[in-house]
């Protein structure tokens, strides 16, 4: 197979949106991007994992972190429920998959920013993180399957 | 050889028009203004030249004599629509369309094809036993057929759809045909021509003259004209000429694209209309098979093409007829779709005395030319709305009475 | 493809983005005669030209307001909302 799949939907994760989810977020301890549509590590001590800002004021935080999310909600932050389809996409063929499913050009994306983009694949709503030679996909679980099953298709045909 | 052809031969020019009288000047007055030489337009005219004597009318259209959506929708005729206003309606229309053809002494290749609206879900099939139950009360053929009838309708169809969207059956409406369209457009002018109606094309409307409330005159770009009535018939175009009058109604225009295939040998005898694909499809006597899909998703007031349109269009005709994959696209088009609210017409008077409106025909006007040529010239010539229309006419926003005619556009609206 | 820029997210392909219509002041409720409030209900500004339109970038849910030609098909201008919510 010349794109491999990985499927981590099993992974904790939880998010929050709201005006005050930003500096909520830093009274957890939590490590949190200035930019929107960027992603920091939460490596070392944190324990794995990564937390993402998606748009000005909403966050993902996936890893074992995610748990402080479930503390009280203080006054301007709300929950996000994340049942996520979470993928990691890998191999030679990988950016021509991309290009044929998405119209966002991956090659031309500078990944030492930590681009979180959101976009769609083949018509999904869909959230990316380019990080090295893998490609990170998180989506709506309720078209997870499809969503896999297209994606795998059209793969094996690009193989 | 009969002896009049001789003077074709031996004429320096050609001696008759081979369709139309053409005049030089603009008259300074007529008795009826129809703005738009489309189908509806010359189709009121006609009508008002046959049935009303009324022969001092003029028709005014800024491009070419069906150039407009009368030449760029996909020619399906069929009267299995939902509310009784609309099933009325449309079936008088079909009763009209099968003998045009006499009428005009002009093949329209009417071509009676039976129409399918196929149903992949629960909710579909419901909806069309409600549509057939509708038709049948009113005396239409349309019943309720399962997949079994389809496919030997249409042998090359895969039921299952690519596995995606199975068909559960469909709505079968046997009187569906389609016609040539811009033959309609060209019968109705020529007749209205030989009773004494003038046809101006390349005449913009500039603005209309109101004094008091009534109209009194039409300025275009060679001139004003005086005239107490006009009809407005310019579909895409209407909210710029009701601009000119300061009449506010809620059309919208979008964009409803089409394209045809490169000919190939006879195999689908059917129209096919599927909600759940947003397509439909149908084979002209050419050999061409015309498709369509649902309305752009935004406002825009030209006729331009996209290239998403037929790569989403093709993939769901390949789910139907996978077969079709080497199949050719040979060219596509976009038409302006003057949308209602209700998915119904407005038609008939409006505030403006002397001025009339047909208008908001959206994706489904071309069925319903010759029944709105007869109703629209019979309203103007009697200033009264005609009684098949007062279901449609521009008070019912006001009074917050739709229609509510989802039956009438053949995909997801 | 046509491009359009989401304030946010950056230039995407139009397919990416859910139309909202032109932008239209709500008359007060309590105050707007029936015909008013029909007016403001069902009726629209259907003539060509420069609107200020809301469009959404579906994926990441922004709305923001577009100018748009709407006889040439042009996006002139994307921003985001700045009024009261």
């Amino acid at each position: 197979m010349s794109v491999q799949f990985q499927d981590l939907s099993t992974t904790p994760r939880a998010g929050v949106k709201g005006p005050g989810a930003a500096e909520w977020l830093k009274q957890l301890g939590l490590p949190v991007p200035d930019v929107p549509n960027t992603w920091l590590p939460l490596g070392g001590a944190l324990g794995g994992g990564l937390i993402a800002r998606l748009g000005n004021t909403e966050f993902l935080v996936e890893g074992p972190e995610s748990v402080k999310l479930a503390a009280p909600i203080s006054h301007g932050v709300y929950p996000v429920l994340r049942q996520d389809t979470a993928l990691v996409l890998k191999g030679a063929r990988l950016n021509d998959l991309l290009l044929e499913t998405c119209s966002v050009n991956f090659l031309a994306i500078n990944r030492t920013t930590r681009p979180a983009l959101l976009t769609s694949i083949v018509g999904v709503g869909v959230t990316a993180i380019p990080d090295g030679d893998e490609l990170r996909l998180w989506c709506d679980s309720t078209y997870g399957e499809w969503f896999l099953d297209t994606l795998r298709t059209i793969a094996a045909e690009l193989a | 050889m009969p002896w009049r052809l001789l003077r074709f031969a031996l004429a320096q020019k050609h001696p008759e028009p081979r369709m139309f009288t053409r005049h030089d000047e603009l008259k300074s007055a007529y008795d009826v203004v129809i703005i738009g030489a489309g189908g509806h337009g010359l189709a009121a005219a006609y009508y008002l030249a046959r049935d009303h004597g009324i022969t001092n009318v003029c028709v005014l259209e800024k491009g070419y004599i069906g150039g407009g959506n009368t030449g760029r929708n996909t020619t399906i005729i069929r009267s299995n629509y939902l509310t009784p206003e609309g099933v009325k309606f449309y079936d008088e229309s079909v009763r009209l369309w099968q003998d045009l053809s006499q009428d005009f002494d002009l093949n329209l290749f009417y071509s009676n094809r039976g129409h399918f609206t196929l149903a992949h879900t629960d909710a579909a099939m419901r909806t069309s036993r409600w549509r057939a139950e509708v038709n049948k009360h009113y005396g239409i053929e349309s019943e309720v057929v399962g997949p079994d009838f389809v496919k030997k309708a249409a042998p090359m169809i895969d039921l299952s759809c690519g596995g995606h969207a199975p068909i559960m059956g469909g709505l079968y409406h046997a009187p569906g045909a389609v016609a040539r369209h811009d033959a309609v457009a060209w019968g109705y002018g020529r007749g209205a021509d030989m009773r004494g109606v003038e046809i101006h094309q390349r005449t913009e409307v500039t603005g209309i003259d109101v004094v008091g409330g009534k109209v009194t005159g039409v300025q275009t770009s060679r001139g004003r004209i005086a005239t107490n009535k006009v009809l407005c018939a310019v579909a895409g175009s209407t909210p710029r000429i009701l601009k000119m009058i300061d009449v506010r109604t809620p059309l919208y225009i979008h964009p409803l694209q089409a394209m045809v295939s490169e000919p190939v040998k006879p195999w689908l005898d059917p129209i096919l209309v599927s909600g759940s694909l947003h397509i439909y499809i149908s084979q002209s006597s050419r050999g061409e098979l015309v498709m369509g899909a649902s309305l752009d998703p935004y406002e825009v007031h030209s006729t331009r093409s996209t290239l998403d349109f037929p790569e989403g269009l093709s993939a769901h005709m390949l789910d139907m007829f996978p077969f079709l994959s080497n199949v050719k696209v040979m060219r596509q088009w976009a038409g302006m779709a003057d949308m209602t609210p209700d998915f119904a017409p407005i038609m008939g008077k409006t505030p403006v005395e002397g001025f009339y409106l047909d208008a908001g025909w959206g994706t489904w006007g071309f069925k319903a030319t010759p029944v709105c040529g007869k109703t629209m010239s019979w309203t103007v010539a009697n200033d009264r709305n005609h009684e098949l229309i007062t279901g449609f006419t521009l008070d019912r926003f006001r009074d917050y009475a739709l229609t509510g005619e989802k039956g009438a556009a053949s995909v997801g609206h | 493809m046509k491009i359009m820029t989401c304030p946010i997210n950056g230039p995407r392909a139009i397919t990416e983005f859910a139309y909202g219509g032109e932008i239209r002041p709500m008359p007060d409720p309590a105050a707007a005669s029936d015909d008013q409030w029909a007016d403001y209900v069902f009726n629209r500004n259907g003539a060509p030209g420069v609107k200020q339109e809301w469009w959404c970038h579906t994926p990441s849910n922004t709305w923001f307001v577009a100018e748009r030609d709407t006889e040439r098909d042009a996006i002139l201008r994307t921003y985001l909302y700045t009024g009261e919510a």
